[in-house]
């Protein structure tokens, strides 16, 4: 269910909370489905099981997921299925960032970027 | 109570040194090493070849006296540990050359009656998995099915505290995603204490709670993993501005068109260093594989 790479800069207990994030905005996942156990999450990426708690644990905190008596995690009842676009927007902001200023480094103009990003997403 | 006669606890940390050091001929290997892992942690040691990680996982575990410096297993000095602090242990050497005589199977069955809780089901499952023949001869398998039958001893024993040197060597991809399975999972469910040196870093990054860096001696970048990705970053700095350079760095490199290459690490306050906000200067995140070639390159 998780994509992990463990050389990624991004540590990854961020890296699933940040996929969590990505998947409960974009509603692959809704109120109610059940995650994972801690260990098979552990079990089958080869990694620690106290990185994935941790991961839970903050998802938790934010209200992303709830645990549910007996059964594990869930995606909380109070996530709406879709947020609204500007909440989606909002994640997508980081790789925009970085796409700007490396058009910026390689002193490319705006015009052909936008093309090409709009030929992109037409795909 | 009696003060003297103190059992071992488990408030007493599995593994712990202080002021080791440690050399050959005039090279100093270890120069004040300190060092406790915690219960259930997993610490990666990592460092370049000849660093001295073997010196210090023998000297942790009391099979090498050091020049100066106590190392302590379960609170008892590592150097004359009892049978019970002992049953507690598995230690896993780069080239084990124990008990050569008895085939595989033989040498399982033999060290399977010192271990209470030794667990000959996985030990058989292994064998096969690992694609080891239970009727070879230990002296005449190769060094890396050699290491692999040591290893299937050292997890079989289902010790509280393993001690791996170089794991990673012998194992082919697969059997290495076997291990570190293994690891993680008893270590987060077990508790088990997990020491291994390595050089491949994404193993390191997968399982381990904590890293430890040894380099010239001394160990570096002693913090937990996630910590280390987040504490640390290069930042980058253009030739006309190299002067604005922070001191107390972990690692510069001036490149050949003047600019300047530098390790920083976050202040209290979570902020770089100053230079960093600085027009035309640039930071970088940097996976744990980039921090070590940039301090130890």
């Amino acid at each position: 269910m998780f994509a992990i790479q463990p050389t990624s800069a991004e540590p990854i207990y961020r890296q699933i909370v940040e996929q969590l994030r990505r998947m409960i905005a974009g509603g692959q996942l809704s109120a109610g489905d059940l995650l994972p156990s801690v260990r098979d999450v552990a079990g089958f990426h080869a990694i620690n099981p106290m990185t994935v708690s941790r991961a839970y644990g903050m998802a938790e905190t934010e209200g992303l997921l709830e645990r549910l008596r007996g059964k594990g995690m869930a995606v909380a009842a109070t996530t709406r299925g879709n947020a609204t676009q500007a909440q989606r927007m909002t994640l997508l902001e980081p790789q925009l960032q970085a796409l700007a200023r490396h058009a910026q480094e390689l002193e490319l103009p705006s015009d052909p970027v936008l093309r090409r990003l709009g030929r992109l997403l037409e795909d | 109570m009696n003060a003297v006669l103190r059992s071992i606890s488990d408030d007493d940390a599995p593994l712990a040194v202080q002021g080791l050091t440690h050399g050959y001929g005039d090279g100093a290997v270890l120069n004040g090493i300190d060092l406790s892992l915690s219960p259930g942690s997993v610490l990666g040691l990592i460092g370049r070849n000849g660093a001295g990680k073997s010196t210090l996982i023998r000297a942790m575990v009391g099979l090498l006296k050091p020049h100066t410096g106590t190392a302590w297993v379960f609170g008892e000095p590592a150097l004359a540990l009892s049978d019970r602090a002992k049953a507690r242990i598995a230690y896993v050497p780069q080239q084990p050359e124990a008990l050569a005589w008895l085939t595989s199977q033989q040498m399982l069955d033999y060290v399977g009656r010192f271990y209470p809780a030794w667990d000959a089901r996985f030990a058989k499952d292994m064998l096969h998995a690992w694609d080891i023949q239970p009727n070879r001869v230990l002296g005449k398998l190769s060094p890396g099915e050699r290491q692999r039958v040591d290893l299937i001893r050292a997890l079989a024993s289902q010790p509280q505290l393993l001690v791996l040197d170089e794991p990673a060597a012998a194992l082919d991809p697969v059997a290495r995603r076997d291990l570190l399975r293994e690891i993680a999972l008893r270590a987060g469910e077990a508790g088990t204490t997990v020491l291994f040196s390595t050089h491949i870093v994404s193993d390191l990054e997968r399982v381990a709670s904590d890293i430890a860096f040894l380099h010239n001696g001394k160990l570096l970048l002693q913090c937990p993993v996630d910590d280390t990705k987040e504490r640390f970053a290069r930042l980058w700095l253009p030739a006309h501005m190299s002067a604005a350079a922070p001191s107390n760095t972990l690692g510069q490199r001036r490149h050949a068109d003047g600019s300047l290459s530098l390790v920083v690490e976050r202040q209290a306050d979570g902020r770089w260093p100053e230079a960093a906000y600085l027009p035309g200067a640039r930071v970088d995140a940097l996976g744990l594989e980039d921090l070590f070639v940039e301090i130890a390159g």
